[in-house]
């Protein structure tokens, strides 16, 4: 495979086609940044960390959503490759979707810890408690790198704009399973609405598409069953983890010194 | 294509499994089955209210829905596919939304990805259900055929 065609679906809906020089190792964000460099500037895609950390370059490739930065041309294994905006968001130009009703649901979940006591949580000098065990509930659904590509793929979506989302679902999910979290009842009676956790019918295309694995089927069928054991079961909230002082904290008070910091050989 | 419109959201879009996962196809043929069943309903529900219209209604029912033939036949094997189709892979939707059955725990990612929730036990819940769907299908083809005096 000596070149490749990008046949890229730009604002109006027009296809156009581009030839590229294919290079081993090459990705769909290399071929596009080739494009914009040599052959059309006005074409528009959003890009950052070239490494699949920032989440921005998400379209449609060969049909699924995908990250640009992340897909090998090799791998897609066809010398004709069709790009498309991500589907379910609003056309901002070419390749270039609205993200911001995203990151609204997002935020609609209050993805933070949420505290009774707030001022214990921002002015404190000590810190909450959390177990390994417990980590590893939650650990997965924490490396979302919200990249929208799981809200593009997911059907329920399609059909309904007011669902609140694969991955802010396994967000809500994510703080949920933190010991340190006391918003277990506020989360709850976000989700168990119409346009909530229930509208979801496990199509597990967000999983299928998600750069990450952050799983976020898992994630709302386990927020799923949260949900029922407080409608059914009727479990109320519990606390969140206590404070407690790190090692280093108690050792200064007590007037001992802390062992110099190991900075892997180099000389201080 | 305007700006500010949803690219690609809707009907068709939502029942495209083109390209995905397994069980994404398996909600396709959900929703599908489901319209059919919804369809019947209504029908069936049509059908049986002309009772009130006496005894000469029933019978003008009757003789129109016999009139279509083979075509009847066709129409309940369709009905009969759709309520296996659903009913099966709804208990499967039960058992993962409501005890979380086929979905394993919460994992640490390690590269090649796989999600657990699409995992062995999920394909084999979605392929049992499919086969069990397909030949209690087949059965009540030959069953239907049987009462046309075919076989």
């Amino acid at each position: 495979m000596d070149k490749i065609v990008l046949r890229i679906t730009r604002s109006g809906g027009k296809r156009v086609s581009y030839e590229v020089k294919y290079r081993k190792g090459m990705t769909v964000l290399d071929a596009l940044t080739e494009v914009r460099e040599k052959q059309d500037s006005s074409l528009g895609y959003r890009h950052s960390c070239r490494m699949g950390i920032c989440g921005s370059c998400g379209m449609t490739i060969e049909g699924l959503p995908m990250l640009a930065c992340q897909t090998q041309v090799s791998s897609l294994n066809k010398e004709v490759i069709s790009i498309e905006p991500l589907h379910n968001l609003a056309l901002v130009r070419d390749l270039v979707v609205d993200i911001l009703p995203f990151f609204d649901l997002h935020r609609s979940v209050r993805p933070y810890l949420i505290r009774n006591d707030v001022g214990e949580r921002d002015h404190s000098d000590r810190e909450y408690r959390v177990l390994a065990e417990e980590v590893s509930k939650f650990l997965q659904f924490d490396y979302c790198i919200m990249c929208a590509l799981c809200y593009a793929a997911c059907p329920t979506v399609a059909l309904d704009p007011f669902y609140t989302g694969p991955q802010a679902v396994a967000q809500a999910y994510r703080y949920m399973a933190d010991p340190r979290d006391e918003g277990w009842e506020k989360r709850i009676d976000l989700l168990d609405t119409s346009h909530g956790v229930w509208r979801c019918h496990m199509a597990g295309a967000c999983s299928f598409v998600c750069p990450k694995d952050v799983d976020p089927a898992k994630a709302v069928q386990l927020a799923r069953m949260e949900v029922l054991k407080k409608r059914v079961l009727r479990k109320r909230g519990r606390e969140g983890a206590r404070l407690v002082s790190p090692p280093m904290v108690g050792a200064a008070k007590e007037g001992v010194k802390p062992p110099p910091f190991d900075f892997g050989g180099a000389k201080e | 294509m305007k700006r500010g419109q949803r690219f690609k959201s809707g009907l068709v879009s939502s029942l495209n499994p083109s390209g995905y996962n397994l069980e994404r196809w398996s909600y396709t043929v959900h929703r599908i089955t489901g319209v059919i069943l919804v369809g019947y309903l209504m029908a069936h529900i049509f059908e049986t209210f002309q009772l009130t219209g006496g005894a000469l209604a029933w019978a003008n029912t009757m003789s129109t829905l016999h009139s279509l033939g083979p075509m009847e036949m066709v129409g309940l094997w369709l009905v009969a596919g759709s309520a296996l189709y659903h009913g099966g892979n709804g208990i499967r939707l039960i058992l993962n939304e409501v005890f979380g059955l086929f979905m394993g725990k919460p994992i640490l990612p390690v590269y090649p990805y796989s999600p657990t929730s699409l995992g062995k036990s999920q394909k084999f819940a979605v392929w049992i259900i499919t086969a069990f769907v397909l030949a209690l299908w087949v059965w009540a083809g030959l069953y239907l055929l049987a009462g046309l005096g075919v076989i």
